[in-house]
């Protein structure tokens, strides 16, 4: 870019204000705006148009309210903190805490957490407040138990890290296992895609170059006004994976745009409402902010690989997962949101209207934010023990044609489990536990290959103990043979193995 | 109306479903089947009511299945749902579709009642009847 960042080349921002005021700004919704880019072309949309407004409504982990509760009679200097039973963070001054959305019910567990808490709050529902502290000599109460609403808070504040990714990547799942992801819901076999992200009308993307966003961008949040307080955590511009840091007032929000919820079997989170207002300040911009669903693209990864670099099986655009099915392998795949699309309209249509209504006036920001961050993965420093660590390498195994029985003597004689069936060359291609044998023995069965299960659960030498742990777990077995690269068996591996050899840890 | 059949190992052999089919004429359709060494499920749909559905349920009873009627589904709660579509892919019989506002259309014809949609609501606006 060689011209500055940020110049404001068709209006200023006192001129949008001054139309604003006098009810003569032109402002449009992003879908809106890509209709009348279409019809007039760029650079006369560009002149007439003066703001385009975005929204999204999605499902945003890193979210929270900061609560001051004012002073009890005695005073409490509160050590720890419960909203309705959810833990609230309490490493702050006597009655301050902030309360996370991903914070779980210690007696609900999944089915209530801090985003609710936060909803309830908003909605005015009375609260319940529990708190233990350890008395000193300027506060001496040691414990508090009451009721209360956001009316008799002294600040009730959003504060989120991170919102509004600019895009996301979608889901699906190569397994044979349903999966229950923060991606929602993934079938088996590819059986569907699930996407986040609002594409044309999400926010950030609408200012990809982060020109008109940054720290102290008046906007839309959760139902009343808000602000940009800078980037937001994991800020990946140069990717397309942008994220902003917000804060508003809990006080004037609405349920309808912060809602509590969970995903099954993953966690509690919040959905918020964000919109943004982007002044067309000069012709970049409005490139960006007239960018369709068919021009935003983002990779389709397999949830089914529970690792940090996730396998992209398809680049798709919005406009392809919005259209409820998606193209892999000549196979027509469902897709479909967990971000609210129809809410995301209805943000842009509201903070449109604010800003016709003359009640919602623009601001240059204080400083922009970054277009550009180091992306660091976290890298996890000692050794930990991988499964070549845990693995018993004295293993018996079987050749399919083997005659039950005696593999049940052995197996006895052993006190072994799991038995590996083998061919002739020391390839894996079944197993049988002992209760299988129990089985066939009782159904007179004579051979291995009559009663062995050929779709094996293995694992590899170089993986990570969890990462097989959580495998045993999806299959409910206690042991997986481990295999090298071209499938010869080389150990087994055990629930007992990791028991007995990692003491310290404990296993669900 | 959408019925279970419950096989034991003696049934399994037998060609239980075709025969119904060619006593009765209608065009049953298998709408899942889970068999192992020596059980089995299976959901149909039998385009059938009142005395003709009885019939049918007879048959497979003196074939010496177990049948269930099936009469579960689901109900969405308007005012909780925020139209946001996690519900609808992971539909493993595409019952729940969106509309062009987003909003979800739900066919009770095409629901069989497995509940994947009541834990993949975010809001827990589905719930089983
Ligand atoms: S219960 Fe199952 S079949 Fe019925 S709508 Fe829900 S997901 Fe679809
Ligand atoms: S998942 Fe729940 S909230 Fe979302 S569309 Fe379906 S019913 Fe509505």
């Amino acid at each position: 870019m060689s011209e500055e960042r940020g110049i404001e080349k068709i209006r200023t921002y006192e001129e949008i204000n001054q139309k604003i005021k006098s009810g003569d700004a032109v402002v449009l919704t992003a879908d809106e705006f890509i209709k009348a880019v279409e019809e007039l072309g760029l650079e006369k949309a560009a002149k007439e148009v003066d703001v385009v407004t975005t929204g999204t409504f999605g499902a945003m982990c890193s979210s929270g309210a900061f609560i001051n509760f004012g002073h009890s009679e005695p005073p409490i200097k509160m050590f720890k903190c419960w909203l309705n039973d959810v833990p609230a963070y309490k490493g702050l001054a006597a009655v301050d805490c902030y309360i996370g959305a991903t914070a779980m019910s210690e007696t609900k567990g999944f089915e209530y957490g801090g985003g609710d808490v936060i909803e309830d709050l908003v909605s005015g529902k009375e609260i319940e407040l529990r708190a233990e502290a350890y008395g000193t000599d300027c506060y001496p109460r040691r414990s508090i138990e009451t009721t209360l609403t956001i009316n008799d808070l002294n600040q009730a504040i959003l504060l989120n890290p991170r919102n509004a990714y600019e895009r996301y990547n979608a889901a699906t799942n190569s397994t044979d296992k349903i999966l229950y992801t923060y991606m929602g819901t993934l079938l088996p076999h590819y059986g569907n895609i699930t996407y986040c992200g609002a594409g044309q009308l999400s926010p950030l993307y609408k200012d990809k170059g982060f020109e008109t966003i940054g720290i102290g961008t008046r906007i839309f949040l959760g139902g009343g006004i808000g602000y940009i307080i800078g980037e937001g955590t994991q800020h990946n511009p140069q990717n397309q994976f942008g994220t902003i840091m917000v804060r508003g007032d809990l006080k004037q929000m609405s349920a309808r745009y912060l809602r509590g919820a969970t995903y099954n079997k993953y966690g509690t989170t919040l959905y918020v409402g964000v919109g943004i207002p982007i002044p067309i300040i000069n012709e970049r911009v409005a490139a960006s902010a007239a960018l369709r669903d068919d021009e935003i693209f983002t990779n389709i990864l397999d949830y089914g690989v529970p690792s940090r670099s996730r396998p992209t099986v398809k680049k798709a655009s919005y406009s392809e997962l919005k259209s409820g099915k998606v193209q892999i392998n000549q196979k027509e795949i469902p897709s479909s949101s967990l971000s609210s699309n129809k809410v995301a309209k209805e943000i842009a249509l509201t903070l449109k209207n604010w800003i016709e209504q003359g009640t919602f006036l623009l601001n240059r920001p204080a400083e922009l934010i970054p277009n550009h961050r180091e992306f660091k993965p976290l890298e996890v420093k000692g050794r930990e023990p991988k499964v070549r660590d845990v693995m018993t390498r004295e293993i018996i195994v079987s050749k399919p044609n083997d005659d039950i029985k005696d593999v049940a003597r052995t197996l006895i004689a052993k006190g072994v489990d799991h038995l590996p069936i083998v061919d002739n060359e020391g390839k894996l291609i079944g197993i049988i536990t002992s209760w299988d044998l129990a089985k066939a023995v009782a159904q007179d069965k004579r051979q291995l290959h009559e009663i062995m299960t050929l779709k094996v659960v293995s694992a590899k030498e170089d993986e990570a103990i969890d990462t097989v742990i959580r495998r045993m777990e999806q299959h409910n077995i206690s042991g997986v043979p481990v295999v090298d690269q071209s499938n010869h068996i080389i150990g087994i591996l055990t629930t007992d193995d990791i028991s007995r050899k990692l003491v310290r840890r404990v296993i669900a | 109306m959408k019925l279970k059949l419950i096989y034991s190992r003696e049934n399994l052999g037998k060609p239980v479903l075709s025969d119904v089919i060619s006593k009765t004429n209608l065009p049953i359709n298998i709408l899942e089947a889970k068999i192992t060494l020596n059980t089995g499920e299976m959901l149909i749909d039998v385009p059938a009511v009142g005395e003709k559905l009885k019939e049918v349920s007879n048959l497979f009873q003196k074939a010496g299945l177990i049948v269930k009627e099936i009469t579960r589904t689901i109900e969405i709660d308007r005012e909780k749902c925020i139209s946001c579509g996690a519900c609808v892919s992971p539909c493993p019989v595409r019952a729940i579709t969106q509309d062009l506002n987003w909003d979800v259309d739900f066919d009770e014809q095409k629901c069989v009642g497995c509940g994947i949609c009541v834990d993949a609501c975010p809001v827990r606006a589905i719930r089983m009847l």
